[in-house]
């Protein structure tokens, strides 16, 4: 199994290499996927804060990943996404329309919790909403999904 | 200012590797010259699309990372040349969300955006040159 999987109560957390070629992708996708079946993982986290670097490539694997995860009842939380990374993200004009993005794993244990306890989900932010935290500036029709 | 910081590098790209290796390649030499994290950032982002692009659609092809600390203002350039099978509508690829695979469709215009100075040159049957700078603030 790929190494940066942790199981944490009903969550999972992954650690995202800096690099990931499109190997460690695939890689990396079916074993997120065979651990919330082993685990019956409700959560997923992707920790971004080694990822420096984030392409377009990079933004259709968030994408598919998130969609198969939700296939299996999952959902997927970002974090620690670097601010640079932030910001080229949306300067690429890359959106994450269906998933959650928090600041830190702090972040991402408390919106688990909440959820699990069923209370409000306040603390879910988009990455257009945590561009704008970070007040920058941006062109408008880049959210165009 | 040392000639060091002024450099002339050419990376052939044929795998996904060499795009990786190449994207390092730039964010390296963009944090050098003095640019900050963001525009580093942006520099290698650009540098990815563009060789993953010569990867995807011409097989084969070169970056060439060229930088001059002395100029003013300094500046760094990426020039991605491929003798692949060119573009046949320039503008239509340049759209955001247009794709001829299964991409975003965000690789040449995100990169223009990224960049402060996007050129693309391209004949259908002969290849594309693409070449954007960004220049020290
Ligand atoms: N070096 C190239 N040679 C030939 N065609 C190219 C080249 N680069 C881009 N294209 C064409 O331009 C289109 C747009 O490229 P762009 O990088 O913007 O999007 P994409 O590669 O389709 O998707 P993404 O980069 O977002 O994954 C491509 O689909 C392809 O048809
Ligand atoms: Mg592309």
């Amino acid at each position: 199994m790929f190494t940066g999987i942790q199981k944490l109560e009903k969550m999972l957390l992954v650690s995202v290499p800096s690099d990931l070629l499109d190997d460690d992708v695939i890689r990396m996708r079916r074993d997120i996927l065979r651990a919330i079946r082993e685990y019956d993982s409700d959560i997923v986290v992707l920790d971004f804060h080694l990822v420096d670097i984030c392409d377009s490539f990079f933004g259709r694997f968030i994408y598919s990943t998130s969609k198969t995860v939700e296939l299996m009842g999952a959902r997927i939380i970002i974090a620690g996404l670097q601010d640079a990374v932030i910001e080229t993200m949306v300067e690429l004009g890359m959106t994450l329309p269906e998933v959650d993005v928090v600041i830190d794993l702090d972040e991402a244990m408390r919106l688990t919790r909440k959820r699990a306890n069923g209370t409000s989900t306040d603390v879910i932010t988009k990455i257009d909403e945590m561009a704008n935290a970070l007040s920058l500036e941006f062109d408008d029709n880049v959210f165009r999904a | 200012m040392s000639s060091e910081l002024s450099v002339d590098e050419i990376t052939a790209i044929e795998t996904v590797n060499d795009v990786s290796a190449a994207r390092r390649r730039g964010m390296t030499i963009a944090l050098e010259m003095g640019f900050d994290r963001a525009d580093a950032t942006r520099i290698a982002v650009a540098i990815s699309e563009l060789a993953r692009n010569i990867v995807v659609y011409a097989n084969q092809g070169m970056i060439r990372i060229t930088s001059d600390h002395n100029a003013e203002p300094p500046y760094i350039q990426v020039i991605a040349s491929d003798n692949g099978p060119g573009i046949d509508d320039v503008d239509l690829a340049m759209t955001d969300h247009w794709t001829s695979s299964r991409g975003l469709g965000l690789g040449l215009s995100g990169s223009r955006r990224l960049m402060d100075d996007f050129n693309i040159e391209t004949e259908v049957g002969r290849g594309t040159t693409i070449t954007v700078t960004k220049w020290l603030k």
